[in-house]
């Protein structure tokens, strides 16, 4: 089995078209989408909602950088914190090209940094490379199930 | 040779007198000088008195020959050794072949050993060891902390003991060269000089170098007939002899009759040598002739030694003392002087230490046509002529006087306030001046004579020498002067000034870091205009995605899909406008002037209700509004913050029916603090620092509709009016925003 994506996503927009684009890959994966940065540790620290899902981690996390509360900086801040999650690829996906982000994105020990194109063939092509180029390369683990928050 | 009689003498040549060279000794010893090899070159004309020999026959003679056998063998060795210095040695007490005893002093000077016999009455050599109590019980006194008045008393009873002269003072010199009595020890029957001034002609120039080099003069009687030097001159050099240091030195005819005039015939000074300079003296007097042992000599002259170097330290402890203080308030002076801006301003606000700086009475600052004065000043005309005199002068470093008068005669209008005034120009280019006024030191000096007797006497006479006959104390009150400005403040004054200069620099470089923090101001605003074009491009990708979508889909029977694209498109586009919008009007908020008025907070409030209608539509909102006070502020920029809050108010609780809002005010001195509170959703308060930043969203997009800068926005209207904002939730209970607006004008 393969093991899921996890994808940090508030806006409604860009959620829509990371799934289509992610679709479009072929990916085999299941997504497993959650709306904000305190969801995201919830799941990755299987607390709050998430206490009873299976043990794992993602193939890769698809963080956006701009979440409210808690930021996709303090998630990554967080992950390379945790000892079990420290290994996992994390993957900004961002509309932002500030400097200041690329800079504490990699201080913090991003894998990689993806600047959203506004073209969606563009956008749907960067998706694919990434979900490919990260996922593809991990064994899948055993029993992960697709999950989506229901709104 | 006789003593020159006053009417041969010029007073202009007074202090031109040949004191070094007087060509004669007093006569209560007598004096040879000889070559190394100690062969007589001169003899003084007394030679015969004291030792059976004419001075005319010793001459070219061995020192044998003329002192005698015995004589010459006690004081041979030391006298032809060449080991002798410039100051006067005892070399011992010796017997003359008359029977005569004379104490021997030898010295080497101008090209000559210099032996002076002064006659004593004992046969044995001078005994220093009774002097030493006297000098020990000195020092033990000295260290006890004691002043520099009860040092010189001290002194003065000590000199008095030792020597046994009638009047003992101490004086001490002020920087005009005027002697005052200091301190003084005397019999019942002498007249009392204490606390009098001697005026600085009293003693001459040459004098007070004289006593510089050499500590101590005896004048043993001031009626004494000088025997002079046979041959008159040096052999050696040629001319007059220099007999500086020669205990037995004869001294000036006009100094004899002061001292006559005075009733004092014997007299004795021991110099007081403070850092080099002549300090003051200790000055013995006896109204009959009176000899002075080589022993009590020797024991005066350390003991004013000993005095000088408590008096130097006492001097240095309390002008390290006095600068210290000085130092300490313009530290303090300064500190306040680097907050503000404006230099006059910042000046002005510490004119009382500016005052206690330079202990003046009154303190102007002058920059171009502006005067500002505090304390006791002249008035402003002045000041500024004042001011344009001193342009006129020039002087670019600290000026002072304490008798402004004397350079610049208009001062005599107003002695009364500024007899003393010490000047900063604290520009270069500019006519910028700190003054410092002190009031008028009317001084009572008591002298010991009338000083000017002689010039009121003998105008028309100069050349006629008449010292001082009447020592009669003599009132003199100085008008037109301060007290002297202290070398501490004069120097303290120019560091203060390049200390001024500083912070002129200083706040050059605070120019500099402004521009550096408009350049930083200019890249924040570069971050912004990326978030700008961050949360444009979302919305614009979002529509370019959608349509790519929607085309792609042309062929396919989902409805509900296309639907869904399209109405993602529109949504999109409807929030690009909006974030447009609210961005242009939140980076107006940093520039635009506010335009404070009084703005009824009631008014603003349902003005702010009447627009949101729309946004109400047909929601039931219960509005509970109290009477809210008048407040001064910009009233668009005002209107726009409050209509940001119940905005807000009305978006977060779009589940509620009925929503409740309540708005109300608590109307301080100091401020006015507003609240909106609302029954709404409500946020998580570990999240409430990010609340008022640009694009900060505590909720999700779907959930409640904004950009992201409404509450950014309010953020930046309070605090260009001085107020504070902030917020309080329970998640799932409603929030309340409140925000300040101080009493105090906001900053235009």
């Amino acid at each position: 089995m393969l093991k899921p994506i996890l994808l940090v996503e508030d806006n409604p927009n860009d959620l829509e078209l990371t799934l289509i684009a992610l679709s479009k890959s072929q990916l085999a994966n299941e997504v497993v989408v959650v709306r904000d940065g305190a969801e995201a540790l919830d799941y990755l620290k299987r607390q709050g909602e998430f206490a009873s899902r299976a043990v794992g981690n993602p193939a890769v996390i698809l963080l956006d950088l701009k979440l409210p509360k808690v930021d996709g900086l303090e998630v990554l801040k967080e992950i390379r914190q945790t000892e079990n999650l420290k290994p996992v690829p994390v993957v900004m996906l961002t509309s932002s090209k500030e400097e200041q982000d690329l800079v504490r994105s990699y201080e913090l020990g991003v894998n990689a940094y993806v600047v959203k194109p506004v073209d969606f063939t563009e956008f749907v092509r960067a998706i694919a490379d990434l979900g490919i180029f990260w996922a593809v390369l991990n064994e899948p683990p055993p029993g992960s199930r697709r999950y989506v928050k229901p709104k | 040779m006789t003593q020159a009689s006053p009417e041969q003498l010029d007073l202009s040549a007074c202090d031109r007198e040949p004191i070094r060279t007087p060509g004669s000794i007093q006569p209560h010893g007598f004096m040879l000088t000889l070559s190394p090899a100690l062969e007589v070159l001169q003899a003084s004309a007394n030679l015969a008195q004291w030792a059976g020999m004419d001075a005319g026959e010793a001459l070219g003679r061995p020192l044998r020959e003329v002192i005698g056998e015995p004589a010459h063998a006690r004081l041979a060795l030391e006298l032809g050794s060449g080991t002798l210095g410039a100051r006067p040695l005892y070399l011992g007490t010796v017997t003359m072949e008359n029977g005569r005893h004379f104490d021997v002093l030898g010295h080497a000077w101008d090209k000559l050993v210099i032996a002076e016999f002064e006659a004593v009455d004992r046969p044995r050599p001078a005994d220093f060891r009774h002097l030493y109590p006297l000098i020990s019980d000195f020092l033990a006194r000295v260290n006890e902390h004691a002043s520099i008045p009860a040092l010189t008393d001290l002194a003065a009873r000590h000199v008095r003991s030792v020597t046994g002269f009638g009047r003992v003072m101490v004086y001490q010199f002020d920087p005009a060269g005027h002697g005052r009595v200091v301190a003084e020890s005397k019999d019942a029957d002498y007249e009392s000089y204490l606390g009098q001034s001697f005026p600085a002609s009293d003693i001459p120039a040459q004098a007070r170098e004289l006593y510089t080099l050499s500590p101590i003069r005896l004048i043993q009687d001031a009626n004494y007939v000088p025997a002079p030097l046979l041959p008159p001159h040096n052999p050696v050099t040629g001319k007059a002899n220099d007999l500086s240091f020669a205990a037995l030195r004869s001294v000036s005819p006009v100094h004899l009759q002061y001292m006559r005039n005075m009733g004092t015939l014997a007299s004795m000074s021991v110099s007081l040598l403070v850092k080099g300079k002549l300090w003051g003296l200790i000055s013995c007097h006896n109204t009959s002739p009176r000899p002075v042992s080589v022993e009590q000599r020797t024991a005066c002259e350390q003991l004013g030694q000993i005095l000088s170097l408590c008096i130097e330290s006492r001097e240095d402890a309390s002008e390290l003392q006095f600068r210290l203080e000085v130092r300490r308030i313009m530290v303090e002076l300064l500190g306040h002087l680097t907050k503000g801006s404006d230099f006059l301003e910042n000046m002005s606000g510490v004119f009382p230490e500016l005052l206690r700086f330079a202990r003046a009475g009154g303190v102007a600052i002058v920059a171009d046509d502006r005067i500002l004065t505090y304390g006791d000043t002249p008035d402003e005309a002045a000041i500024r002529a004042l001011s344009t005199w001193l342009a006129v002068q020039g002087h670019v470093e600290v000026f002072h006087t304490s008798h402004l008068a004397a350079v610049y005669p208009p001062a005599g209008a107003f002695t009364r306030s500024a007899s003393g005034l010490m000047a900063l120009p604290i520009s270069r280019i500019h006519k910028h001046y700190l003054l410092w006024f002190r009031p008028e030191l009317v001084q009572t000096v008591e002298w010991a004579g009338n000083p000017y007797e002689n010039k009121i006497a003998a105008p028309n006479a100069p050349t006629q020498l008449s010292p001082r006959t009447s020592f009669a104390a003599w009132r003199e009150t100085i008008h037109g002067h301060s007290l002297p400005w202290h070398s501490a403040e004069i120097e303290l004054t120019t560091e203060f000034r390049s200390a001024l200069l500083g912070i002129a620099l200083e706040r050059a470089e605070q120019m500099a870091e402004l521009a550096e923090e408009l350049g930083r101001a200019n890249k924040e605003l570069e971050a912004f205009s990326y978030s700008v074009s961050h949360d444009l491009r979302a919305p614009l990708r979002h529509i370019v995605g959608f349509s790519d979508l929607l085309l792609e889909s042309a062929g396919t029977e989902d409805a509900d899909r296309r639907q869904r694209f399209l109405k993602n498109i529109k949504e999109s586009a409807r929030l690009a406008g909006k974030l447009v919008d609210d961005l242009l009007s939140f980076s107006q908020m940093g520039r635009a002037a506010l335009r404070p008025t009084a703005v009824d907070m009631n008014d603003l409030v349902s003005a702010c209700i009447d627009k949101l209608g729309i946004d109400i539509g047909q929601r039931n909102v219960d509005w509970h509004i109290d009477h809210l006070p008048t407040v001064q502020a910009d009233p668009s920029f005002l209107h726009l913050a409050v209509y940001n809050l119940l905005s807000n108010a009305v978006k977060f609780t779009a589940q509620r029916d009925p929503a409740v809002i309540r708005i109300w005010a608590e109307d301080g001195p100091e401020e006015a603090v507003f609240h909106v509170a609302d029954n709404g959703a409500g946020f998580n308060m570990d999240y409430v620092h990010k609340l008022f930043g640009v694009f900060q969203r505590l909720h999700r997009m779907e959930d409640f509709q904004g950009t992201g800068i409404g509450l950014a926005n309010v953020r930046r209207i309070v605090e260009r009016h001085n107020g504070r904002v902030w917020a309080e939730s329970r998640q799932g209970e409603g929030a309340t925003f409140s925000f300040s607006i101080p009493k105090s004008s906001p900053t235009p």
